[in-house]
């Protein structure tokens, strides 16, 4: 909840939107910071921030001793004052006070929650007297002492704060945060340092700077996200130069631990791993590595093409280790920190820029298949996918395996009496490819840096000799009976027997026809859209396939990755919808609401191309009814079973909660260019929204067309499977055990209606864009809308 | 340019005699030539001699002349003007280099050709003293690599390279050299194949060095040559190899529409189809065995490069620059010349949209459909004939045969396809975009439906259904369901039995034909008997037993054929009743669908039925029918080289050793132009 108000603060200042009243965000602010108060004990909502404040600390009395906390509240000002050459007495209530100016709301809301909320409203005016109290101050430091504060609060405060001391004090309270705690809003940190001014990016820069020196994942997503935030703005050309200085500093590599790296961290997020160990092999392989290391005997044994080849593969394998790691200490003095992964990540995206030119998609899908076979020739090496949750190498590119997407304004969409747009974009060729990447986990494989260091060779070598070429035969997916009869087939034509075996003629053609009625959920393949069939293979089976066919395959910390890697397109908005969705997910796991959604992780690269994980097993609605020529309920059941099977019961359950969970991420973040290619449908009947390039005030150029509140065409309906008059129970239920979120953030919408108001709203909503006439809602809608623009 | 410079050298060799003047370097040669020695009188002799231009003719012509007891008597000097070349290799100075590497070539040719006459007649102690010898060569070959490594002049490269090539090629029988042997023991062979990684290198030399490689791996270079499993170097030599491959596709193409653009397209068709047997003639050009053999031993010997026939290159060389010197290029009579320098060195344009991706297999694929055309010259035969063994590599290697059916990775292959009177060309133009094996097959059914001629190459035709068989081996065991026409390569195959009746009497005579028919009948039974393994849907099951039921009159031929002659006490007796067994499923087959469909058009009155009717009767009647396991039916017998092939294989060597001494000559004179660039520089 809080995070998601700093977010939307930090989208807005992300957007730059114009025109945004710097007090409304500071409300929302306000009303974040209510949040996080504990237990489940219903907080009163959208109240002050220094209500809440003072609420909280007095439930907490249990935890936090006042008089201790107000003493280290002094010492902490205290410290502040010394810090900033003495902030005089005099201007520490400003400080509140400042505060309390931002984030007061503005009167009709004010008035709304005297209407709302009547019996807060005592405590209320109560504590505006207080406010005015000496003691005032202490109470945001209590706060920032408080086990409540937490790094949305930190944000949001460094945000709203004009005041160097508190900022420098959140500045270095950040160091205190768990890292990923950080990271999750490290787009918003780079954001402040690079658009805000001086005082904040002083207090922010020595946290990155620690960070930067941790960590290679560290350095390299700031140096992205600082290129990306910074290259749209012409502020001014001084503060402009802050961040990209930042980023130059970062990327020239001046920040490498100080010390010897090993001591000095402690285990951090996906990445870190990288920075520890004491050598670096850069993207380019050397030469070295592949002439020079191949000792001959070694190389001799291994292909004697015997049996017992691994045998002496160990032999080579420590020469290898032994030569590869002279060869590290030679160059160990200089060690290239970042170079690998930039040019790893630059290499793919160079790959995406020369695709773009090519017009068909057939040539750009054989050009990316010989692209990436290239780029295996420098694999494997020191570097890894960003998007992935656990340290790793890439050891190799299944190139055959990646497959280009279908570009957005490929996907044209018509049927189904939808009311969605097809949205062109003339400007931009999008183009999305998605890459298959074999990985090395080496988070639990328990060797040391030094053998890490020099296990590319031995793995490689290794893995080139252990291969047998005898192929397993692939596991048949069918049921069993029919792998009896294959079985009986072929086992009898291994014996040797002199009686003849006799088989009827009917039973291959059985057989045949069995075997093909089997696996129906095959999609055809259609070179116009290559990434149909890739999508909609199981990734379990796709993941057994690869690894068979890898010459890697054989090592147990083998893991495959995919990614897609996206050019041409600003994924800045993403990775906010990304933040978005992640708060809302966890918002609605505490709440215990029973919605799904799935955020995707984003990297940005640079202000025009990124990296996006993809979700697994799933593949666009789009895909489902162009491939499968069936209306959605069908291929539930095609896939799924009977109405009564357990299977399409919990698909059909899983479709209703993710359905309610997009419909809210929807209408509460305007999602708009909603055709069926931007909503996957994953095996166990989840949807999924993608592409969230067109949030809150944007929407598709050509008209404000889709003004329905969230997309739920008559299709759906039917999947959800009740009558026209039950559907709204059906997306209500979810939204009404969610309704005090979904209240909060109507609140920042300024929509202030009470309960029940909401519910019938709510009923309205689903009716409306079930039925898909826009005009119903579309006067009060508008209001909404301008509310957010 | 190149063309000038050579025929400069020509005239200056038929002038050259009849001048009374004769050059100062043919004077030093002269005293090289007496038994004394020459620096006796003049110390400054062989410092002298190396900086004077070489004259290969005559010191080749004079090694020539002289008989095995005159060169005897100058052994001597002749062992110290070698020593002294290879002291001249060490030299700062590159024309002292230049001029001892040619003088060396000159030396190796002139004795050789000596050798040839006279048995018995050791080459070794003529040049270098046996005592010596093992010296001198490790001290050659330590030059050569330094010289091949160094970052010197790229011409000085080439030189030594065709040094090389030299000294391979020099005897016939490249077993026979004992010269190779002391290159076997200082091995150069990390610095030849180090040309092949480095794409600057690579573009100037690397067709040099792939001969070179071809020619080295009839001996110990062979171990050397399996482990290699360096990307670059590997991927150098596929470019290097798909270079000239696809050069000779584009000279074909170019001739190709030279005479179709020329009168053939005024004439009336039917006039023009008379002379397309001639113009075929015209337009082949000559076969590059020798890349074709590198190919071989790199895809029979080399696991790793297996990866590389499917590597497609798109911009792998766009980094280097066109370089300035480049050696020049005789237009080859005998196909062993490296393709132009223009297509080497071009900059490709890897962006251009019209520009498909290749790769090295779709390359060799055409190359293949073009040779495998036209079998009646030698040449060709053999260049057809490698193919086919390459392809049966290909199609036995487990790796080769994952991507070749992958279905991501699918391309369009136009093959070359033989204009018959019966079939429009052109008509294929737009061809999906398939994975792999399905050019294979198109290759191996496009072979099967053209050479049914007098002149059968019944070889050929065995490697080919052999190739069938191995690609429906892997299909049955890994469980892939091409969506190939199927039917077409049945028709082929049942045609190819049909030819083999018709002229059963002449074919007798020569080959067993009953190998190849037993081949195509098991190839029937894999279909019918596993074909629920890889077949792409239930109704090519039908429609196979259409097939077959449609075409039942060749099976009966045969079966009669095979059964009169497996039951006379002939040669052909037990050749024949294998075939008679392996029929019993088609037999069945026949027998049991033949009187349904009769029964069938009788029952509804129709003379003729139509296909879906037949689909029909077939359908419905599988139940009844019984058929029999044959073993072994996805069983073949691996590719080996010893002891089969290896008679084909020193002939090809023999053939291609040959040719490049030739062209070697030719080039080393050419090298003119290289001392031109030195001495202006100098």
């Amino acid at each position: 909840m809080d995070g998601f108000s700093h977010l939307s603060c930090g989208s807005l200042q992300l957007l730059q939107t114009p025109c945004f009243p710097f007090a409304d965000a500071a409300v929302a602010m306000g009303d974040s910071d209510a949040e996080p108060a504990p237990g489940e004990a219903s907080q009163p909502q959208g109240s002050p921030p220094l209500d809440v404040i003072s609420e909280g600390v007095g439930e907490l009395g249990l935890v936090i001793d006042p008089e201790v906390a107000k003493r280290a509240c002094q010492e902490v000002l205290e410290k502040v004052r010394q810090i900033h050459g003495g902030v005089s007495e005099e201007e520490e209530p400003e400080l509140v006070n400042g505060v309390t100016d931002n984030t007061a709301p503005p009167p009709e809301i004010s008035e709304e929650e005297v209407a709302l909320a009547g019996p807060r409203n005592t405590v209320k005016s109560a504590r505006r007297r207080q406010k005015n109290n000496s003691a005032k101050q202490s109470w945001l430091l209590r706060l920032f002492e408080s086990k409540l504060f937490d790094i949305s609060m930190a944000i949001s405060y460094l945000y709203n704060s004009k005041e160097p001391g508190v900022q420098a004090y959140i500045g270095n309270r950040l160091f205190s945060f768990r890292h990923d705690e950080v990271d999750s809003y490290l787009p918003q940190l780079l954001n402040m340092y690079i658009h805000m001014d001086e005082d904040v990016g002083d207090a922010i820069k020595p946290y990155v700077v620690y960070r930067c020196r941790q960590s290679i994942n560290f350095s390299l997503q700031c140096a992205w996200l600082l290129g990306a935030f910074s290259s749209d703005m012409h502020i001014s050309t001084q503060r402009h130069s802050r961040g990209t200085k930042l980023r130059k500093v970062i990327l020239s590599d001046e920040l490498k631990p100080a010390q010897r790296r090993r001591e000095l961290l402690p285990p951090v997020g996906p990445g870190a791993e990288h920075s520890l160990s004491p050598s670096k092999r850069t993207h380019q392989r050397s030469k070295s590595d592949a002439t020079a290391s191949t000792s001959l005997s070694s190389n001799l044994k291994r292909t004697a093409s015997n049996p017992k080849v691994e045998n002496q593969d160990e032999s080579s394998v420590s020469q290898e280790l032994t030569s590869s790691t002279d060869r590290l200490d030679n160059i160990g003095s200089s060690p290239v920190r970042l170079a690998p992964q930039r040019e790893f990540i630059q290499s793919l995206m160079g790959i995406g820029k020369r695709l773009a030119t090519l017009p068909t998609k057939e040539q750009k899908t054989q050009r990316l298949v010989s692209e990436l076979s290239l780029l295996n020739h420098k694999l494997p090496a020191r570097v890894w996918l960003p998007t992935a949750g656990f340290d790793h190498h890439v050891v190799r590119v299944p190139h055959t395996q990646a497959v280009v997407l279908n570009s957005k304004d490929k996907v044209r969409e018509g049927e189904g009496g939808s009311f969605q747009l097809i949205t062109i974009h003339p400007q931009v060729h999008f183009n999305r490819r998605l890459i298959y990447v074999e990985v090395l986990e080496c988070g639990d494989c328990g060797i040391t840096h030094e053998q890490r260091a020099s296990s590319f060779t031995s793995v490689r070598c290794e893995a080139w000799s252990v291969e047998t070429r005898e192929l397993q035969l692939p596991e048949i997916h069918t049921n069993s009976c029919d792998n009896i009869s294959q079985f009986s087939v072929d086992s009898i034509t291994s014996q040797e027997s002199k009686e003849p075996v006799f088989i009827a003629a009917g039973d291959i053609r059985r057989r045949l026809s069995e075997q093909l009625a089997h696996t129906p959920n095959t999609f055809k393949r259609d070179p116009e859209d290559p990434s149909a069939v890739a999508l909609k293979e199981p990734w379990q089976e796709k993941v057994g396939r690869i690894r068979e066919g890898s010459p890697y395959g054989h090592i147990p910390n083998w893991r495959l990755l995919s990614v897609i890697v996206k050019c041409g397109d600003d994924l800045r908005q993403e990775l906010l919808a990304f933040q978005v969705l992640k708060q809302l997910l966890s918002i609605w796991e505490q709440e215990r609401v029973p919605l799904w959604i799935k955020p995707y992780k984003i990297l940005v690269i640079s202000s025009d191309s990124g990296m996006i994980e993809p979700v697994v097993n799933a593949v666009s609605i789009h895909q489902v009814k162009k491939q499968s020529q069936l209306s959605l309920l069908d291929y539930f059941l095609q896939e799924h079973g009977n109405y009564t099977t357990e299977a399409f019961l919990t698909a059909q359950r899983n479709f209703v909660q993710s359905c309610a969970g997009y419909c809210l991420v929807c209408y509460l973040l305007q999602v708009k260019d909603r055709h069926n290619g931007n909503i996957l449908l994953d095996s166990e009947g989840h949807i999924i929204h993608i592409d969230f390039g067109f949030i809150l005030s944007s929407s598709p150029r050509n008209l404000g067309f889709e003004t329905s509140a969230f997309k739920l065409t008559s299709e759906f309906v039917d999947v959800m499977g009740v009558l026209d008059g039950d559907v709204s129970d059906c997306s209500h239920l979810p939204c009404f055990h969610g309704s005090s979120t979904v209240r909060n953030l109507k609140e920042r919408f300024h929509m202030n209606l009470p309960e029940e108001q909401l519910q019938v709203l709510v009923e309205q909503m689903v009716d409306g864009s079930m039925r898909s006439i826009t005009t119903k809602l579309y006067d009060g809608f508008q209001y909404l809308t301008n509310g957010i623009m | 340019m190149a063309q000038v410079e050579k025929k400069a050298g020509l005239l200056r060799k038929s002038s050259a005699s009849k001048k009374p003047l004769k050059e100062k370097v043919v004077l030093m040669y002269e005293e090289i030539f007496v038994r004394e020695d020459p620096a006796k009188n003049n110390p400054r002799f062989w410092e002298e001699l190396f900086l004077m231009k070489v004259n290969l003719e005559y010191l080749e012509g004079k090694l020539e002349s002289l008989d095995g007891d005159e060169l005897m008597k100058v052994k001597d000097n002749i062992n110290s003007l070698f020593q002294h070349c290879i002291q001249a290799l060490g030299e700062e100075h590159q024309i002292k280099v230049v001029n001892a590497l040619q003088t060396l070539c000159a030396l190796f040719r002139g004795v050789h050709q000596k050798n040839k006459s006279t048995s018995g007649f050791d080459i070794i102690n003529m040049l270098m003293g046996f005592d010596k010898a093992e010296l001198r060569m490790k001290d050659l070959m330590e030059s050569l690599d330094t010289l091949l490594c160094g970052d010197g002049s790229e011409s000085l490269k080439s030189l030594c390279l065709k040094l090389l090539l030299c000294l391979v090629t020099v005897t016939d029988n490249i077993s026979q050299n004992t010269i190779l042997e002391y290159v076997m023991i200082n091995s150069i062979f990390e610095a030849i194949l180090q040309i092949l990684s480095s794409s600057s290198s690579r573009r100037q030399h690397g067709y040099d060095t792939v001969v070179l490689l071809a020619l080295l791996s009839v001996n110990p270079y062979i171990v050397k040559l399996s482990i290699v499993d360096d990307e670059t170097t590997l991927n150098g030599k596929g470019l290097v190899i798909s270079q000239a491959l696809s050069e000779y596709n584009r000279q074909y193409k170019d001739k190709e529409e030279e005479n179709q653009g020329g009168f053939f397209s005024t004439l009336t068709t039917m006039v023009g189809s008379m002379f397309i047997a001639d113009a075929e003639e015209k337009i082949s050009v000559q076969t590059n065995e020798a890349i074709l053999l590198a190919l071989y031993e790199a895809v029979h010997l080399n696991r790793n490069f297996i990866t590389v026939l499917a590597q497609s290159h798109p911009e792998i060389d766009l980094v280097t620059t066109p370089s300035a010197p480049v050696p020049t290029t005789p237009t080859a009579p005998l196909g062993t010349a490296p393709p132009s320098v223009d297509v080497m060195s071009s900059t490709e344009l890897p962006l251009d949209p019209n520009l498909q991706t290749s790769n090295l297999l779709i390359t060799f694929l055409k190359y293949s459909s073009i040779v495998m055309q036209d079998t009646k010259d030698e040449h060709r035969l053999n260049s057809a004939k490698l193919c086919l063994i390459i392809l049966t590599c290909i199609a036995e290697d487990q790796y080769a045969n994952a991507f070749l059916h992958d279905d991501n990775m699918n391309f369009r292959v136009n093959l070359h396809r033989m204009p018959m009177r019966h079939r429009k060309k052109g008509a294929d133009k737009n061809i999906p975009s398939r994975p792999l094996v399905c050019a294979v097959l198109d290759l191996m059914v496009e072979f099967i439906v053209t050479h049914m001629m007098k002149e059968f190459p019944m070889d050929l035709y065995i490697r080919c259904v052999q190739v069938v068989h191995k690609l429906i081996c892997y299909q049955k065991k890994c469980r892939v369901r091409l969506h190939y026409t199927w039917r077409e390569l049945w028709s082929a195959l049942i045609n190819l039995v049909k030819f083999l009746m018709s002229n059963e009497t002449v074919l007798l005579t020569k080959y067993n034909i009953f190998h190849l028919a037993l081949l195509v009948i098991n190839l029937f039974n894999m279909f019918i008997t596993y074909g629920d393994t890889f077949l792409p849907t239930p109704s090519s099951y039908d429609e196979l037993y259409y097939e077959i039921v449609r075409m039942h009159q060749v099976f009966d031929n045969l079966y009669c054929m095979v059964l009169r002659l497996s039951t006379n006490a002939g040669q052909w007796k037990e050749a024949a009743s294998k075939v008679t067994l392996a029929l019993v499923n088609i037999r069945a087959i026949i027998n049991h669908f033949n009187p349904k469909i009769e029964s069938y058009a009788a029952v509804n009155h129709i003379s003729q039925l139509s296909e879906e009717q037949v689909l029909e009767v077939v359908r419905s009647n599988y139940d009844t029918l019984t058929l029999k396991l044959q073993d072994g039916l996805d069983q073949y017998e691996r590719y080996s080289e010893q002891p089969k092939e290896a008679a084909f294989f020193k002939e090809l060597v023999r053939s291609i050793s040959l040719n490049v001494r030739k062209n070697v000559s030719l080039n080393t004179l050419s090298q003119d132009v290289l001392l031109k660039e030195f001495s202006s520089i100098s």
